[in-house]
């Protein structure tokens, strides 16, 4: 199979594989989480919701101006702006844009062009910090699994393969080859983003509510576990003989 | 707000054991705090069964799955943490603490994790990492602090609640809370400092003549008046010790005329459930709404307690009738109501020194009650300064979580847990700090001490004690104040 075929496999029949897989996939994980949030509610009594202090906390989050600037001011500065071109960069790049318009008919309006350079550029050397800061810095590198360094790894493919065919001047083969890439990098992505920690890009807002129910305990506990379980903490030790 | 990492000095007071080797030995756990000898066969399949059955009657299941799909470890929240910012160790960083948890729910209780464990043959529960959480769930004082910090919104101390209950259903709790709890459940006083009803008349009747020798009024301790529009729970300790914080608040009932009682049935608000299981968490929230009700109560008042606070108005809808159940309100939230409508009035000239406001975590957290005592403070205390951070941010005391009842852990407790406090009570220069609550009341002072801080930790209700004034119309002529309390 020659390098061209194989791109256009990975553009086509793949690339819907994976998008559908991505779609899918956090449907089904968004509803997982639902369900589970919606039998947690059916259980307890206390059916009290702090609405006004579950939307402010995670609107605090979600567009995190207030909180950036308390603590760990270029962790927040860095971990924000990464996140930002993570998100833009693909969905508002011209060429990207482009592709849709030409398979199923739908377009968008596309970042000017050295926004969009700046922020795939931005995001890579933000993108290489924080590898580097996860693999230095004591208390992250202690945290970390090698899922967080495979995801960044892997994020970091399409941007720099993305950016060197976008704009250096590189052979024709070298092109094909580093789009290739490229595209398998980001089908990956797509294929993954429902089964890992990425998964928070949807989860996320629902995180204020899970904890309100969460500590909204369901009564009769004390019955059901005692039957199961034998705890002298609780209960006296019942005399021997 | 930052803090330096303890010396190793420090260190060593703070993290030495206090128990014997071969109790250590006998029970396999080194931990600092006493637990009562338990059966140490067989821990992790034990561990393993309690956590399954309190997975299966609990809403837990949903808040692992929501944390284990999403947990993105990365450590922002390691400067939220009070623990860790005196420590400096990794494994103090609240999500490195909730990840002990998570991974053992991952790998025994998801389908994904049981099939990689059984490919590897890895990963299997064992005597060490129940060590390792039984030692490390304590060392948490479960403030919160860290979920405002998590971009994520997770909350480790939901998780640090659940790894204690787990714990204590195969044995492993601290004694002075297990003693303690048993004598609220099962000792004949029916309360956690074992007060016997008549020695508790004789106190508040003490209390009385104090408060009539001082101010003139007779000021009453109501006990099981029926049909009393509050019914009190103070943390029971305060019988014992705080006898101006109870003074300022049956001062302030004198002063608005409203009808409150204390019920001799059942009067402590000390809840040690929240610190370590859901189990007593509700018997014990049971007793409080079966004893206002068999007062006829209409309100179920808490006195100066972050922990009893927050248990009665989070667990008295949970466990005692959803939307029927009775409205529960903080005694702070009283006297500032009555502050407001002009019932209370506070003498601006009494209290002169520096007064700071110490935030409960339990308090604070979700923003319940930050700004209600504030307002009073700063009506009647001319020299108030605040410590930063404050309100929702505030930083723990260093006993929250129930740790503060365990006297052993004292040392690790004012150098480790309360270091980031004693630097923000110095840094603040306060002569009086305010802290409204049991717990806090007792660490502080124990901070105080140790650390050498110069200020003295009173309740809200004792300046308030100090400063009100009452009508000339309650006012007792001064040689019938001598026959009264002949």
């Amino acid at each position: 199979m020659s390098t061209d075929s194989l791109l256009e496999f990975a553009r086509g029949p793949l690339f819907r594989l994976s998008f559908a897989v991505l779609v899918l996939g956090l449907i089904r994980i968004l509803f997982l989480d639902l369900w589970g949030i919606l039998k947690a509610y059916g259980k307890t009594s206390d059916k009290r919701m702090p609405w006004q202090l579950i939307r402010s906390r995670s609107f605090e989050w979600v567009l995190p101006v207030k909180r950036m600037f308390r603590n760990r001011h270029i962790y927040s500065i860095v971990s924000f702006l990464f996140h930002i071109g993570l998100i833009a960069v693909p969905i508002f790049l011209f060429a990207h844009i482009n592709l849709w318009k030409q398979s199923v008919g739908i377009s968008w309006p596309a970042l000017p062009y050295s926004w969009a350079l700046g922020l795939a550029l931005t995001t890579i050397v933000l993108g290489v910090a924080m590898l580097i800061s996860r693999m230095v810095l004591k208390p992250i590198h202690l945290l970390s699994k090698g899922q967080d360094y495979f995801w960044l790894v892997l994020l970091l493919i399409p941007f720099t393969t993305g950016f060197i065919c976008a704009n250096l001047n590189i052979s024709a083969g070298l092109y094909q080859f580093l789009m290739l890439v490229h595209v398998l990098a980001g089908d990956l992505i797509f294929l993954l983003i429902p089964f890992s920690k990425i998964a928070h890009c949807v989860l996320t807002p629902l995180s204020q509510v899970v904890g309100t129910i969460g500590w909204k305990f369901p009564a009769g506990a004390d019955e059901a576990i005692s039957r199961i379980t034998y705890s002298d903490a609780v209960e006296p030790k019942p005399e021997k003989g | 707000m930052r803090t330096s990492v303890i010396t190793p000095e420090e260190r060593k007071k703070a993290f030495t054991s206090p128990k014997k080797a071969e109790v250590i030995q006998k029970q396999r756990l080194n931990v600092r705090y006493h637990v009562e000898d338990f059966d140490v066969s067989d821990r992790p399949r034990r561990f393993l069964e309690a956590f399954a059955a309190i997975l299966k009657h609990s809403n837990y299941r949903m808040v692992l799955d929501h944390f284990i799909r999403m947990t993105g470890r990365c450590s922002r929240c390691a400067v939220a943490c009070h623990v860790y910012q005196a420590t400096g160790d990794e494994k103090d960083i609240p999500c490195y603490r909730s990840g002990l948890l998570l991974d053992v729910y991952r790998r025994h209780f998801t389908l994904g994790g049981m099939m990689r464990g059984r490919v590897s043959g890895h990963g299997y529960l064992t005597d060490e990492k129940i060590q390792e959480m039984a030692d490390s769930f304590w060392n948490c004082t479960a403030c919160r602090r860290c979920a405002l910090e998590c971009p994520l919104g997770l909350d480790h101390g939901l998780i640090t609640h659940l790894g204690r209950y787990i714990l204590s259903e195969i044995g492993i709790v601290p004694r002075a809370l297990v003693v303690s709890t048993r004598a609220q459940l099962e000792g004949p006083f029916k309360n956690t400092s074992a007060i016997p009803v008549p020695a508790l008349k004789d106190t508040l009747e003490f209390l009385e003549d104090e408060m009539l020798e001082e101010k003139s009024v007779k000021i009453k301790f109501p006990t099981d008046a029926d049909g009393s529009d509050y019914v009190f729970f103070a943390a029971v300790s305060d019988y014992l010790m705080e006898a101006e914080s109870l003074m300022g608040i049956a001062a302030v009932f004198t002063a608005t005329g409203d009808k409150w009682t204390i019920g001799t049935g059942y009067f402590d608000g000390i809840n040690y459930g929240l610190f370590y299981s859901d189990r007593v968490l509700e018997k014990v929230v049971k007793k409080v709404d079966t004893e206002t009700r068999r007062l006829n109560g209409k309100n179920i008042l808490i006195g100066e307690c972050g922990h009893a606070s927050r248990t009665a108005k989070q667990f008295i809808p949970a466990y005692c009738g959803g939307d029927k159940a009775l409205p529960v309100l903080n005694i702070l939230e009283y006297t500032h109501k009555a502050w407001k409508q002009g019932k209370i009035k506070l003498n601006p000239d009494v209290v002169t020194e520096k007064v700071a406001y110490h935030d409960p975590c339990n308090y604070a957290r979700n923003r319940w009650i930050v700004n209600q005592p504030r307002e009073v403070l700063k009506s009647f205390c001319r020299n108030y300064v605040e410590m930063t951070p404050t309100g929702e941010d505030n930083v723990c005391c260093g006993g929250g979580g129930g740790t503060v009842s365990i006297d052993e852990i004292r040392p690790y407790r004012t150098t480790v847990g309360g270091k980031l406090k004693a630097d923000q009570i110095r840094k603040s220069g306060c002569e009086i700090l305010v802290a409204p609550c049991a717990n806090c009341k007792k660490q502080l002072r124990e901070l105080v001490e140790d650390q050498g801080l110069n200020c003295r930790v009173v309740g809200f209700h004792d300046l308030i004690y100090k400063a009100i004034v009452f009508d000339d119309s309650l006012k007792v002529p001064k040689d019938d104040a001598g026959k009264e309390m002949k």
